[in-house]
């Protein structure tokens, strides 16, 4: 027989593993990320739920969770299994809206801490003798837990009557599935009118496959067909796989009939006996404990590789968009370089002025139009591969999520950037041509501002302004002007380089803001093999 | 054969009529009795064959409408039963005589009838017998009334006409004559338009007064008549009614005789006449009586059409999953069009175990449905139908013969539920997936459901979220019935009814409380039958509307519209405003270059001004400064250049992309890319071609423009160059001592000259300004004006094209939209 001890490494490395899981995050819509998603806080939920809480301490009384759908009589048969109101019943859906867990008195103080269900607030009412109303003084929580301590239940064994499981509140849903995390027992409620249900039966091939202690009863059976639906039940569950599960038929009683009082005591004796036997004897509460605690174990390879896989390929989808971004920069970068080269910012109004230039156009003039036009070039450049990137991640579903989408650089935000950087470089281009003449022992200095509009349409304007190189050697002679060619051509290079690589950082902002990562991937993998190691 | 049919009442008279040629010649005559009876009403209608015709042609309608009064009307008497024992027998006689294929369940049909004729004739007997074949005969191709009753008829003739050329030998060519001529008159009888429902009692008389053996001859004329009308779509009716179809369907698949079997097989036969009717009354406008069958009414056809129009605008523009959905509704509607319009097809769904199948056969009166405790108990759907006629919607629906039932006649329920055809659903949350494919399928098809839910699963999860919410738009067809009540003690039944319909409430499901339209939400009990009968009028009401299938597929005109909703409209303007037209242009400008080349035209005419009125000093010293500068000639070099893409490229594409993204804000995603699609090719090209325009357009042709005033500054530059000439030398005379010495003249003249020359220069460059600018303007304009419109022409027009056309299919959507239409 398998039993638990404590180990504090085996604790410590389960730690370590839940603190990977909470650190895993799939943000990128892909289609499994939901999925991964609720994995993970599934995950989460019963390691840090059940998991932990039942290594650290495996003498806690046992937690049996009554779960099932709507309409199953789940608070009646925890009623009833009490014997006295504790959990609100009742016609309307759904009825259970605060999760009731029942105790012993003297088991209350397990389950007053954050020991288990941590996240639930604590709503404790004492128990007031003969006061009904008490069912109404559960206050409207959005997340709490109210407890109940009676005499009638057994010492070492805590029931916990859950919302439904298929809630139309979803809310309740997830709720549900919490609290079914952090069970010992699952004690699942199904019906006879509800035994083929497709929900409960998801939930059970869950329990089977955490290899959960589980329970399952089947309430609300007319007693004239007791037999015959307790057989067809009994012939799903073996066909299901879960043959042996425990199976016990409450049939309806007049009394059931929708929270209209308890059941008598003899139609629970069954479950009830089988509860108390498995809190208080030590053996089988060893194997209850230790089942569920092993199959959870067992179940956390194959769900910390599924999360693992999640991860990767999060991953995978964050990288390829990254690449769509790289791929559509790196193309108009290349192109923008192409036109410097060929000289395609000397054309329109800036090939105008160049035109007119010493005769009826100033310097100054010709050097805003070779400015403008550049700035014009690169904003161009920019917003093609910002349409290209859309395309791309258009057809891409990773990139179908609202922070994404709404990329944040707007294109008026990315001329007045583009802007600024073209003039910052007109201004350095000045002191450079500034430099230059300063250094010349000519009487006659040029003009600097026609010396820096002369390189500047030298270095943009490619073939078509031969001439100006001719003017600007004239100037400042053949090697001040291959000086200030070179240097001013660097600073070009850096400046377009410089903005081109700041749209694409821009654009990959709210990708990265997303931190998506290879890490999570390997520290999972990591933290489950240390635990494979451990056990 | 035709006794198969015979069970029902409705056949007795069809094969009164039918048959009547062979009971008057063979052997009975009750029918030729009462016919006779009856022609003095009618006599003076006892018209020729031509006028008679479109009586017999029409009458089909009416007499349904008159059967049905009789139904009710008349109470079950004495010499009814006679009658109908008479047509049984006739009918009996003439099936067995005629059939010569005489199937083994043909006998055992036979041996059902009186059981059947026990339960349903009654109430119906009486018009058979009383009010004469002729409402058979009327009945037999009408698409009102008992359906069953003329939903036989086309087999019954089937049978009938065999029969009667076999059986009764003399008579064989005078009925195919008969038939023959009534066929051309039915044909003819069509286009008669309306008649009104009261003429076509008064009319049947006077047909039932032509010779008996012409009735039978009639009713094939009628059918042959109606045929012909029925072509172009016939194609959809495929051979019903025709004499071989029916009965191998028939013989293959009604091989058992059990009697809820029996109906459809005389359906199958029925189409033929339901579907000619159901088609013919379009063909007849307007006018046609108010029982027509399935037509949808002006605003939902309208509406339909819109769909349709619009899925084909749309189609290269919206890619086709999106479109598929209102595909599939306008496939569905063409579909149930074509089907019966009397029936209405009303499904059952609901969760495992809340009781679909006991209140299926609650409501059937018979066991059809399995009922049990194991879940899931109904696996495959099983249709129901009230009355003949619905092989057709039920075949839609994918249901195999063997799952076909009829209900227990009973004279209140046909009274009430004709018309009805209840499909009992599988359930839809169990583990069984496939039930839940089958309902999701079938839902889309059926007019009508009924959501049967109970105490114990109404709230759930996949009901509400699944179907209730997505399917809230139909509440007008939909039923929500709170089943099991007997469970749930005293006024508890009430509260969990307040819940369920908060919950329906919060699906967005519109109650049908307070006359107001919506759901009808009930509590019953299937089994102790309590709220049964509410349900029952409840339905009763809604097949007799027989409004259901097109309410439905309003209401799925209106599901597929709102879930197009984003592909046509975004709630926001659309179109190129007048400042983003500009700003096109301002760009394209830009890119060409035309400010840059104004100001340089501008500049360049104004200094050719200045050196035309300038001072010749200044010109000499000009000229010497430019000899000594040699290399400064780029001017000429330059402009020797080619012009090879003088057009910004970027400025080109940046203005295009502005103008795409200006064009198509607002708009739905695929019409935003399909502005952006045709701006992009729109310009493609168009740097080159305003390369060339630049080229062209660049300066005013021919020399620049001079002003008036110009001779005669240069007049006065000269005069005042020339004063200083003379001052000048008259100066150097005076000093060489040529001249008397008279310092003040010349000094004053050269002054003059000197201070002169500059004046006028000063004088013209400030008159010149004006000039300048607009030469320069007038340069700039042009080239703006070149890039404009070929801008214009490659890039706005497209682009504003595909506006008109998003504008259209908005227009069109609007009429999809309409919301308040297609209720009818």
């Amino acid at each position: 027989m398998v039993t638990l001890d404590v180990r504090p490494q085996l604790l410590e490395t389960l730690s370590a593993l839940r603190d990977r899981v909470a650190a895993a995050r799939f943000p990128l819509p892909l289609a499994e990320a939901p999925r991964a998603r609720a994995n993970r806080d599934e995950l989460l939920a019963q390691l840090d739920d059940y998991l932990l809480p039942r290594l650290r301490e495996p003498d806690a009384p046992l937690l049996a969770v009554v779960g099932g759908s709507t309409g199953a009589g789940k608070s009646t048969l925890v009623n009833s299994l009490v014997g006295r109101r504790v959990s609100e019943a009742g016609v309307l859906r759904p009825t259970t809206r605060t999760p009731v867990l029942v105790c012993h008195p003297e088991d209350h103080h397990w389950f007053s801490d954050a020991r288990v269900l941590p996240d639930l607030s604590r709503v404790w009412v004492p128990h007031q003798e003969g006061a009904d109303d008490l069912l109404s003084s559960g206050e409207e929580q959005a997340r709490a837990l109210r407890i109940e301590t009676a005499d009638t239940v057994p010492r070492g064994l805590a029931l916990l009557d859950a919302p439904d499981i298929d809630s139309l509140i979803a809310d309740n849903r997830v709720l549900a599935a919490e609290l079914l995390c952090a069970a010992d027992v699952w004690v699942m409620v199904t019906t006879a009118a509800r035994y083929a249900d497709a929900v409960p039966w998801h939930l059970l091939r869950t329990a089977k496959e955490y290899d959960v202690t589980l329970v399952t009863v089947l309430d609300r059976v007319p007693h004239q067909v007791v037999s015959e639906v307790s057989r067809q039940y009994g012939a799903l569950l073996t066909k299901a796989g879960l043959g042996d599960v425990p199976r016990f038929t409450v049939p309806e009683l007049p009394e059931s009939v929708w929270g209209a009082g308890l059941l008598p005591s003899t139609a629970v004796a069954a479950l009830r006996t089988w509860l108390v036997h498995h809190a208080q004897d030590t053996g089988a509460r060893r194997q209850v404990t230790a089942r569920t605690a092993h199959g959870l174990l067992d179940s956390l390879k194959a769900r910390t590789t599924e999360l693992a896989n999640a991860a990767a390929a999060q991953y995978a989808a964050a990288l390829r968009l990254t690449s769509a971004v790289d791929g559509a920069y790196d193309g108009e970068h290349a192109r923008v370089r192409s036109r410097l080269q060929s000289g395609a910012v000397l054309a329109g109004d800036a090939l105008k002025r160049w035109r007119a230039f010493p005769l009826d156009c100033t310097a100054g003039e010709l050097l805003d139009a070779l400015v403008e036009s550049l700035g014009a070039l690169l904003l161009c450049s920019v917003m093609a591969a910002d349409e290209r990137v859309d395309d791309s991640w258009r057809r891409d579903p990773a990139a179908a999520t609202p922070q994404l989408a709404g990329h944040g650089p707007s294109p008026e935000s990315a001329e007045h950037r583009i802007g600024l950087a073209v003039r910052r470089w007109r201004r350095e281009l000045e002191e450079y041509a500034e430099d230059e003449v300063r250094g010349l022992e000519r009487s006659t200095a040029p003009d600097p501002e026609a010396v820096a509009a002369l390189v500047a349409t030298v270095l943009l304007g490619g073939r078509r302004a031969r001439t100006a190189g001719e003017g600007l050697a004239q100037r400042i002679g053949a090697h001040g002007a291959l000086r200030l060619r070179d240097r001013a051509g660097r600073l070009l290079t850096d400046h377009v380089d410089r903005v081109m690589h700041a749209e694409r950082e821009r654009r990959l902002a709210p990708l990265d803001a997303l931190g998506v990562t290879a890490e999570p991937q390997v520290e999972l993998i990591a933290a489950l093999s240390v635990l494979q190691k451990e056990r | 054969m035709t006794a198969v049919t015979d069970h029902d009442h409705t056949d007795h008279k069809h094969h009164m009529s039918h048959d009547n040629p062979i009971d008057s010649t063979g052997s009975v005559d009750p029918p030729g009795a009462m016919d006779s009876a009856q022609d003095p009403s009618g006599s003076r209608g006892a018209v020729p064959a031509g006028t008679g015709v479109p009586a017999g042609g029409r009458r089909p309608h009416g007499a349904g409408g008159g059967a049905d009064d009789a139904d009710t009307a008349a109470g079950a008497s004495g010499d009814t039963r006679g009658g109908t024992e008479a047509g049984t027998t006739a009918g009996t006689t003439a099936g067995e005589t005629a059939v010569a294929k005489a199937e083994a369940m043909a006998a055992e049909r036979h041996a059902r009838v009186p059981e059947e004729r026990r339960t349903g004739e009654p109430a119906r007997v009486p018009e058979a017998g009383g009010q004469k074949e002729r409402h058979g005969l009327g009945r037999a191709p009408e698409a009102s009334g008992g359906e069953e009753r003329h939903a036989r008829v086309p087999e019954d003739r089937r049978n009938g006409e065999p029969a009667r050329v076999r059986g009764a030998g003399g008579e064989t060519e005078r009925q195919a004559r008969a038939r023959e001529t009534a066929g051309q008159d039915g044909r003819g009888a069509r286009v008669p338009g309306a008649a009104g429902d009261q003429e076509r009692p008064a009319r049947g008389p006077e047909a039932d007064a032509e010779k008996t053996w012409q009735a039978p001859a009639r009713s094939a004329g009628a059918e042959a008549g109606r045929r012909p009308s029925a072509r172009p779509e016939d194609a959809e009716a495929p051979g019903a009614g025709r004499d071989t179809d029916p009965d191998g369907e028939s013989g293959e698949a009604w091989d058992d005789g059990l009697i809820a079997r029996r109906v459809t097989e005389s359906n199958a036969a029925a189409l033929a006449a339901e579907r000619a009717i159901a088609l013919d009354t379009p063909a007849r406008g307007p006018g046609g009586h108010a029982p027509a069958p399935l037509a949808y009414d002006g605003a939902l056809r309208s509406r339909l059409d819109a769909l349709r129009e619009l899925v084909g605008l749309s189609r290269t523009r919206v890619d086709s999953r999106t479109l598929s959905e209102a595909g599939r509704v306008l496939d569905e509607a063409a579909a149930r069009r074509k089907l019966s319009g009397r029936h209405t097809v009303v499904a059952i769904a609901g969760a495992t175990g809340s009781g679909k199948s006991q209140l299926f056969n609650t409501l059937a009166g018979v066991a059809i449905s399995e009922t049990g405790v194991r879940r899931p108990t109904t696996a495959a759907p099983i249709a129901c139908s009230w009355s003949d006629g619905a092989a057709s919607l039920i075949d839609r629906l994918g249901i195999p013969g063997r799952l076909r039932r009829r209900p227990l006649h009973s004279a209140e329920a046909d009274g009430h539920l004709r018309g009805l055809v209840l499909i009992d659903l599988p359930d839809h949350d169990s583990a069984a997936v496939e039930h839940r494919e089958q309902v999701d399928r079938i839902l889309k098809l059926v007019d009508a459901v009924i959501w049967v839910v109970d105490p114990e699963k109404y709230a759930d999860a996949m009901l509400h979220e699944r179907y209730l919410r997505p399917m809230a738009g139909h509440a007008e067809v939909m039923f929500v019935v709170l089943n099991q009540i007997d469970r749930l003690p005293g006024e508890a039944a009430d509260q969990v009814l307040d819940d369920l319909r908060r919950l329906l409430d919060e699906d967005g499901v519109a109650l049908g409380e307070y006359g107001e339209p919506g759901a009808t939400v009930l509590a019953l009990s299937a089994l102790t039958g309590e709220g049964v009968g509410d349900l029952r009028d409840a339905l009763g009401h809604f097949v007799a509307e027989r409004g259901a299938a097109a309410r439905r597929v309003g209401a799925d005109v209106d599901a597929a519209a709102a879930q197009l909703r984003p592909v046509y409209s975004t709630g926001r303007p659309v179109g190129l405003s007048e400042e983003a037209r500009e700003d096109f242009a301002d760009r394209l400008a830009d890119a060409v270059g035309a400010t840059a080349a104004g100001e340089a035209a501008e500049r360049a005419w104004l200094r050719n001004a200045n050196r035309a009125c300038g001072t010749p000093w200044l010109r000499l010293w000009r000229w010497y400064q430019k000899r000594g500068g040699s290399t400064t000639g780029r001017l000429q070099v330059r402009a020797a250049q080619p012009d090879e893409e003088a057009t910004a490229r970027q400025g080109v594409e940046q203005a295009v992309r502005k103008v795409a993204d200006h064009a198509s804000a607002g708009l739905p995603a695929p019409w935003a890319l399909a502005v952006r699609e045709a701006a992009v090719r729109g310009s493609q090209g168009l740097s080159e071609a305003l390369d060339e325009l630049a080229g062209r357009a660049g300066l005013p042709p021919g020399r620049p423009p001079r002003p008036g005033w110009w001779p005669v500054a240069v007049l006065v530059q000269a005069s005042m160059t020339l004063l200083q000439v003379v001052g000048g030398l008259w100066l150097a005379g005076q000093i060489a001592g040529v001249m008397a010495p008279n310092l003040g003249v010349p000094v004053l003249l050269m002054i003059c000259g000197i201070v002169g020359g500059p004046l006028v220069e000063w004088g013209c460059r400030m008159a010149a300004r004006g000039p300048a600018r607009r030469y320069g303007m007038d340069a700039e304009r042009r080239l703006r004006e070149a890039a404009a419109s070929c801008g214009r022409a490659r890039v706005l027009d497209p682009v504003a094209a595909e506006l008109l056309r998003y504008r259209e299919v908005r227009e069109q959507y609007a009429r999809v939209v309409r919301t308040g239409a297609g209720v009818g």
